[in-house]
């Protein structure tokens, strides 16, 4: 018996340590070919770290479109974040806490749209953005990210919601609080994990959102991240070490974000799916 | 509506003015209202404008005539829309098919006593926490056949002579970029399966052990019916996120080679990258069926619940 148990534990932290490299390899790869030379990778192939240098963060940190990019990703998605937040807190508390005619009809609704794949969109969304002349534009694209970050908000927080119990909100209203009372000082702080789930999860899908962004802001100035790395490849040639680089500069912040968060991240996850 | 709830709302409404009209209602639609607005001009219009645009002969900068399904008709006997529908099929089954079982492989490992579990889920979010443009790139790179990981390893280890063209190979390309997606997308599988297996009650599992059921039986009879609620709902909410991946294939084959890899996003993309309009957007509208079938499910399943 402790005989099995100790190879059964030799092969599940074998199997653990397997998975491990399977994962973290990618990453290792993007961050030592991206202190690497162009010239280099094609000279020494190997899989272990040479000829390191900060070349090509140099690079970045110089690359004004580069920069301008990494702003505009910034604005956009921060902006689009703080609204989405905010819009999806008043649908989602509608939703579950309030009676009112027509609720499950709604509740469909944004359950739809949030099934609905972005790719279905973007042909419309980027020929009526050109009409109304908000393509290429900051305002523009945070309006059109809204359409896919406000359902998923509000979805994943109706799962908060519901798991709050009922009678809290009824209670606090009993003591004589008005019902914006009664979200504010009860409801808000008891699901404020799930802002910080919903602020994530959504900052990053839109941080990381690259069709929309393709073919809605085209010029130079108001490029996304994803676009501006994708640009840096000219036809097939692709200068990896510089890209490398500024794909870790455009990747590791926000992956920081995700294990900082890591813990509301995976409640938001499970909440929306597994509860909801 | 059974007669009964007919007849005491009519009650309700008469007694309390309930309804549309009634203080709580009205402030429910205030609340609502900037959701709503969001969707009304960033969701319905777009796709009603879609629907329409997908019935005239819309290219840039003409005035769209009605053609009625002359799009859809040139769509289903263009060879290359008939390649991106069956791509999809393709790519989304193997996808989802490798998300489910490294999935659900190593939820279980995570389900075991393990020394530092917090670490090793954290270890498996990695691929999840990447910006999927920065993943598909690297793995492009990985691919590459002068400089990529892969065929250094290959090479050096003397399983391959000649280093392979990973993604420009028509033989290997769909499963390379098949291979890559599974990558991003499979700790989300993961996560999900471990949360309901760690949901499931410890003490079904003593009694089987009681009973003398072998790990085998334990894990079909009880995990397996225990885990099934949250197996459908990831399938449903991954199956909508995989038929969308343009990013996957447009950022490391571009559909590639010879349209050995376009699915139909990307196929959409590239029409409307050569003003095709009205083509292109019957072309998004075809995976209208797919979502549309899901989303039914989807509803159901969480009425039920």
């Amino acid at each position: 018996m402790q005989r099995t148990n100790i190879k059964f534990s030799i092969f599940k932290y074998a199997m653990l340590s397997l998975v491990a490299i399977f994962v973290l390899f990618p990453v290792y790869y993007m961050i030592t070919l991206s202190l690497r030379s162009q010239s280099s990778l094609f000279s020494r192939s190997t899989l272990l770290p040479v000829d390191s240098n900060l070349d090509n963060y140099r690079a970045a940190i110089e690359n004004t479109d580069f920069k301008r990019a990494l702003l505009n990703s910034v604005i956009i998605c921060g902006t689009a974040t703080a609204i989405t937040v905010l819009f999806s807190v008043m649908a989602a508390y509608a939703l579950v806490i309030l009676k009112f005619k027509g609720r499950d009809t709604l509740g469909r609704i944004i359950i739809i749209a949030f099934l609905t794949p972005g790719a279905l969109l973007f042909i419309p969304l980027a020929v009526i953005m050109a009409n109304i002349g908000l393509s290429n534009s900051l305002q523009g694209l945070i309006l059109v990210y809204l359409s896919f970050m406000v359902p998923l908000g509000t979805y994943l927080l109706i799962g908060f919601f519901r798991s709050l119990p009922p009678e809290l909100e009824e209670a606090a209203r009993i003591d004589g609080a008005s019902r914006l009372q009664a979200l504010w000082m009860v409801l808000l702080p008891l699901v404020a994990p799930g802002l910080v789930s919903v602020a994530i999860i959504t900052f990053t899908g839109a941080y990381n959102e690259l069709l929309y962004s393709l073919v809605i802001n085209i010029s130079p100035e108001m490029r996304t991240i994803p676009v501006a790395i994708l640009n840096l490849s000219v036809a097939d040639e692709v200068p990896w070490g510089r890209t490398m680089a500024f794909s870790s500069i455009a990747a590791l912040p926000v992956m920081a974000i995700y294990f900082v968060g890591q813990r509301f991240v995976v409640e938001g996850l499970q909440t929306g799916s597994v509860k909801g | 509506m059974s007669r009964n709830t007919i007849e005491s709302s009519r009650l309700v409404s008469t007694k309390k003015r309930d309804g549309i009209f009634a203080a709580s209602s009205l402030f429910g639609y205030l609340m609502m209202l900037p959701v709503m607005s969001v969707l009304v001009f960033f969701f319905a219009y777009p796709l009603t404008f879609e629907v329409w645009t997908s019935l005239t002969d819309s290219t840039l900068g003409n005035d769209a005539k009605f053609i009625g399904i002359d799009n859809y008709i040139a769509l289903f006997s263009d060879p290359e829309f008939i390649t991106a529908a069956r791509n999809s099929v393709v790519y989304v089954s193997f996808v989802q098919a490798g998300k489910f079982i490294l999935g659900l492989g190593i939820a279980i490992l995570l389900h075991q006593k393990l020394v530092a579990r917090g670490f090793w889920r954290a270890v498996v979010l990695v691929p999840y926490a990447m910006p999927g443009f920065v993943a598909f790139m690297v793995w492009k790179l990985i691919y590459n056949p002068d400089v990529g990981a892969l065929n250094i390893f290959l090479t050096k280890t003397g399983i391959t002579d000649a280093p392979i063209a990973f993604l420009g190979d028509r033989t290997w390309a769909m499963a390379s970029v098949i291979f890559a997606t599974i990558w991003r997308g499979f700790p989300f599988w993961a996560i999900m399966f471990l949360a309901a297996l760690q949901a499931v009650p410890k003490e079904l599992y003593e009694a089987a052990a009681v009973d003398g059921a072998n790990a085998w039986h334990r894990f079909r009879n009880i995990s397996l019916p225990g885990i099934r609620p949250v197996i459908l709902i990831v399938f449903m909410l991954s199956t909508i996120n995989t038929i969308n991946s343009f990013e996957a294939i447009w950022l490391t084959t571009a559909g590639g080679p010879s349209d050995a890899t376009v699915i139909l996003p990307v196929f959409a993309y590239k029409g409307l990258a050569t003003f095709q309009i009205g083509e292109s957007a019957a072309a998004a509208l075809s995976m209208v069926p797919i979502a549309v079938v899901i989303a039914i499910l989807l509803l159901n399943k969480l009425k039920k619940d």
